[in-house]
């Protein structure tokens, strides 16, 4: 009986699986047709990530069709913040049958938890995530301590 | 009674499971000319090789898949490998074979040409 029991198991992972699917069209649809959601605070600003590694910082965030003309990093002590604006990409002659796709300025701020060297400070623009790497400031960083 | 039969066929049991990636809706503009159709869609962090796009039986279907790889540790996390999937109908007026793709910063820039008998055309009137 219970050898079965395997292939109940893979039953159910059928239906899971067709279960994650139809979740996931109820949300995909709510994403598009919810007015309002698009707007929400969180939306209007770029996503971003913030990675710890020994020395320094790095941040990435989502910006896409952005060009690096049309950005602006500015840092103090362990002050950031990043500002932009996307231009308008409607091309001339064309009509608009669908607009999701904002054009917006966005000023994102954030203090980090640790100063960090400006001088020294890397940005690049690829595939439209910016990378920021941000070394640590001397005396932020981590120490050996040898025991005398 | 030996008339038992299995709830799954034999060549079905051993699937492998994979990791299903989430997947988001990416925000697109449309826009139409006379000549064609142009559609952008926001997919940032996908390379050109991780982008699909099929045009099959009237739909469209983007797909494009984003592999971050995270350094460190990270300190928070807004955004992860997702997979960025949409599906459209388009007009039986789309020249299927001309249809192209650009990917830039982040930006799919998908061309859809309209065929020659669908494109608006002036009428030269004759003086009888």
């Amino acid at each position: 009986m219970f050898t079965r029991f395997n292939d109940i198991n893979r039953l159910f992972n059928a239906m899971d699986f067709f279960r994650n699917r139809l979740d996931s069209l109820y949300s995909d649809a709510d994403w598009a047709y919810t007015p309002g959601l698009r707007w929400s605070v969180e939306d209007r600003f770029p996503k971003t990530n913030l990675y710890e590694d020994g020395d320094l910082f790095e941040i990435r965030a989502e910006l896409p069709g952005i060009a690096k003309e049309d950005l602006n990093v500015k840092i103090q002590g362990n002050y950031l913040e990043i500002s932009g604006a996307r231009k308008s990409a409607t091309p001339e002659k064309y009509s608009i049958h669908r607009t999701e796709r904002d054009i917006t300025s966005f000023t994102r701020s954030f203090t980090l938890p640790a100063d960090v060297d400006s001088e020294k400070v890397k940005a690049t623009l690829e595939n439209g995530i910016l990378t920021l790497t941000l070394p640590k400031s001397e005396a932020a960083k981590p120490k050996q301590i040898t025991i005398a | 009674m030996s008339n038992k039969t299995d709830i799954v066929k034999a060549g079905e049991k051993n699937i492998e499971k994979t990791r299903t990636l989430e997947t988001v809706l990416p925000p697109v503009d449309i826009y139409e000319s006379d000549e064609e159709i142009l559609l952008f869609a926001d997919m940032p962090g996908v390379l050109k090789e991780d982008v699909k796009v099929n045009i099959d039986n009237g739909t469209l279907s983007l797909s494009g898949i984003r592999k971050l790889q995270p350094r460190g540790a990270a300190r928070w996390e807004e955004f992860g490998d997702v997979e960025y999937r949409r599906n459209f109908s388009v007009p039986q007026t789309i020249n299927v074979e001309k249809v192209y793709a650009e990917l830039k910063d982040g930006v799919l820039k998908l061309h859809l040409p309209k065929s020659e008998a669908a494109k608006p055309r002036l009428i030269q009137i004759n003086a009888a």
